[in-house]
């Protein structure tokens, strides 16, 4: 029974250890995707209609559009999604001309625009002429842009160029590293500096927000977005919503394949071990069955030994296992802060160690209790 | 109400070994009133354990009937062969078979354990078949705080536990000296005069002389039985 005991204090402190460690890997994986990048943006709301004309479409119409501002920012840190909220990233966007090419120009704040993308670089800076990986550690100043690899090709632009914008003169403090997307042909600039290139002061043609959703899912802070700001619609970023989605799924069901698979293993060695034991108890179950133990009275013992020895297996293994979580988790999982404990886990643990043992034991404790009792005592 | 306590008709058992057939008994055909105490003497081979398996109710035979106190016992279902047991058998064991990690009081509560008797009625009566036995003083004892002899008794004591009208021990004395095995047959004299049928298989001829008859056996089958013990104990045992 020792050795029964310690398979399920095994099986169980790996699995209560694991599914510490897996939830608290589960949130700090959802936390660092949540900081790469935005999972909601908030747009003006407006009304449109299109106009129709002889079966082709003249143009739409937009009314009841109201602008959001950069007053609408304080708004949002202080509404019912607040907690949840990282970054916070306004943007003003506008066409320009640039070199007598039209362009993008978008007004961001450089710090945060850049820590919430933080996949952005530079491939040539001002800074000495080098490459830039960390951009929201740079100071990037008013008068100076950002070209988009693409833009940089188009606009025939290189590091250090002086360009006119709008009559106001910017110079070109660096070129980003080729991303692949949209980015590439957008050249960015101060916020506050767009606002007046483009006469539009405070005015704002989105906010993307980072928001942690380990707590909260997307839907529920977009909804307490458009709660803070009416008059701005926001949007759940389905792709990000969904890679996150994707890859917690896929590193969940991982922790629990393996978790799984140590049950199994521990369910192994349960089974080897009351094999063993039955064996081992062939004469004295003979001799109970001699002196007129029927079948029953046999399943009844083997049942009530292993449910005591599982129950304590179980109170064991949830103690153990919440332990290892706590003491060697951070090191083994490279986690920072402490790993928070589920006292909810202990009633599964002790209910997973007592039906897996139940479990696993019906076929030797059927076998013990089949035995002929006259072959268990020939043993004698 | 009848008188014969074992009757057995022409019972034999063959069983498979290594792909060979072997009878172990080859047609016995006995009877045993009940108040009897009977020896079954033999060689290794002869086919003693089989019939004491038999009429134990743990070995159906291949053919052949068996009635104890009147009962079919092979026409029972397997679990209610157990009750049988549990209310008519007492079984004494070779070498004790006692369990090791259990008291004295708890071993020979053993049989009472499936029973609906309160857990106060079980405890008395184990009590008082220890006391019967002669070890009232040692119940709390496990069994290898015991000697020999007291294992031996806590087994009887455990066969008797129940009240069951017929005994049947398998070589009680064959790990004991001979003071012992002296006082252990004694017992068994006391047990036998108070009314319970013995029925006991063993190798030692001194052992006859507590007992009423003495059938031996040879080959799977009768060979001699014996109702003046003296006799069989000055003749040699072939």
């Amino acid at each position: 029974m020792v050795f029964l005991a310690l398979g399920l204090v095994v099986g169980v402190t790996t699995v209560v250890a694991f599914l510490n460690i897996i939830q608290a890997m589960k949130v700090d994986l959802g936390d660092r995707i949540d900081e790469f990048g935005a999972n909601a943006v908030i747009l003006p709301r407006s009304e449109g209609v299109e106009v129709h004309y002889g079966g082709a479409m003249v143009s739409d119409l937009t009314f009841d559009f109201e602008k959001l501002t950069v007053d609408d920012i304080p708004k949002i840190f202080s509404s019912s999604v607040a907690e949840y909220i990282n970054i916070v990233s306004p943007k003003l966007v506008g066409a320009v001309n640039i070199n007598e090419q039209k362009s993008l120009l978008v007004g961001v704040e450089t710090k945060k625009e850049f820590t919430q993308k933080p996949w952005f670089s530079l491939q040539q800076s001002l800074a000495d002429g080098n490459a830039i990986s960390d951009l929201a550690l740079v100071d990037v100043p008013e008068d100076a842009i950002i070209v988009g690899a693409s833009a940089a090709e188009a606009l025939k632009l290189q590091v250090g160029d002086q360009v006119t914008i709008n009559k106001k003169t910017f110079q070109v403090f660096g070129i980003l590293s080729k991303l692949g997307s949209e980015e590439d042909g957008l050249v960015y600039a101060n916020l506050t500096t767009v606002q007046e290139l483009l006469n539009r002061p405070g005015e704002l043609s989105m906010i993307e927000v980072s928001a942690y959703c380990n707590a909260c899912p997307i839907e529920e802070i977009v909804m307490g977005l458009e709660e803070a700001i009416p008059h701005g619609r926001g949007i759940a970023l389905r792709q990000a919503a969904l890679f996150r989605e994707e890859t917690i799924g896929q590193f969940s069901t991982f922790g629990y394949a393996l978790s799984g698979m140590v049950l199994l293993i521990a369910a192994l060695v349960v089974l080897i071990t009351m094999l063993a034991s039955v064996n081992e108890r062939t004469r004295e179950i003979g001799i109970f069955r001699a002196i007129g133990f029927r079948q029953r009275h046999i399943l009844q013992i083997i049942f009530l030994e292993v449910g005591i020895v599982s129950v304590v297996g179980g109170l064991l293994g949830f103690g153990l296992g919440s332990l290892v979580a706590k003491y060697a988790g951070p090191f083994l999982a490279q986690l920072q802060g402490d790993i928070p404990l589920q006292p909810e886990l202990l009633l599964p643990a002790v209910l997973l160690s007592t039906g897996l043992a139940i479990i696993v034991s019906a076929y030797p404790a059927i076998k013990a209790a089949k035995l002929n009792p006259a072959e268990a005592l020939r043993f004698i | 109400m009848s008188e014969i306590m074992i009757s057995l008709k022409d019972i034999k058992k063959s069983y498979k070994s290594m792909g060979d057939e072997v009878q172990a008994l080859k047609g016995v055909s006995l009877t045993i009133g009940k108040g009897e105490s009977v020896s079954v003497m033999g060689h290794s081979g002869s086919g003693k354990s089989t019939l004491l398996s038999i009429i134990g109710a743990l070995n159906p035979p291949s053919t052949g009937t068996i009635e104890i106190d009147g009962i079919d016992i092979y026409k029972l279902s397997q679990e209610k062969r157990a009750d049988f047991r549990r209310e008519y058998l007492g079984f004494v064991f070779q070498q004790f078979q006692l369990i090791p990690y259990l008291t004295a009081h708890e071993n020979v509560m053993l049989p009472l354990t499936t029973t609906k008797r309160s857990n106060k009625e079980k405890r008395e009566m184990a009590e008082e078949a220890l006391i019967r036995v002669g070890l009232g003083n040692k119940i709390k004892r496990l069994p290898n705080q015991l000697s020999g002899g007291e294992q031996e008794r806590v087994a009887i004591a455990r066969a008797i536990v129940n009240e069951p009208p017929l005994i049947l021990a398998d070589e009680p004395t064959g790990s004991l000296d001979t003071k012992t095995g002296d006082e252990i047959m004694e017992l068994f004299q006391k047990l036998n005069d108070e009314g319970l049928t013995v029925l006991m298989v063993t190798h030692n001829p001194d052992n006859v002389r507590y007992l009423g008859r003495t059938i031996m056996m040879k080959d799977g089958l009768l060979s001699l039985t014996q109702e003046d013990p003296i006799k069989v104990v000055t003749n040699k045992i072939v």
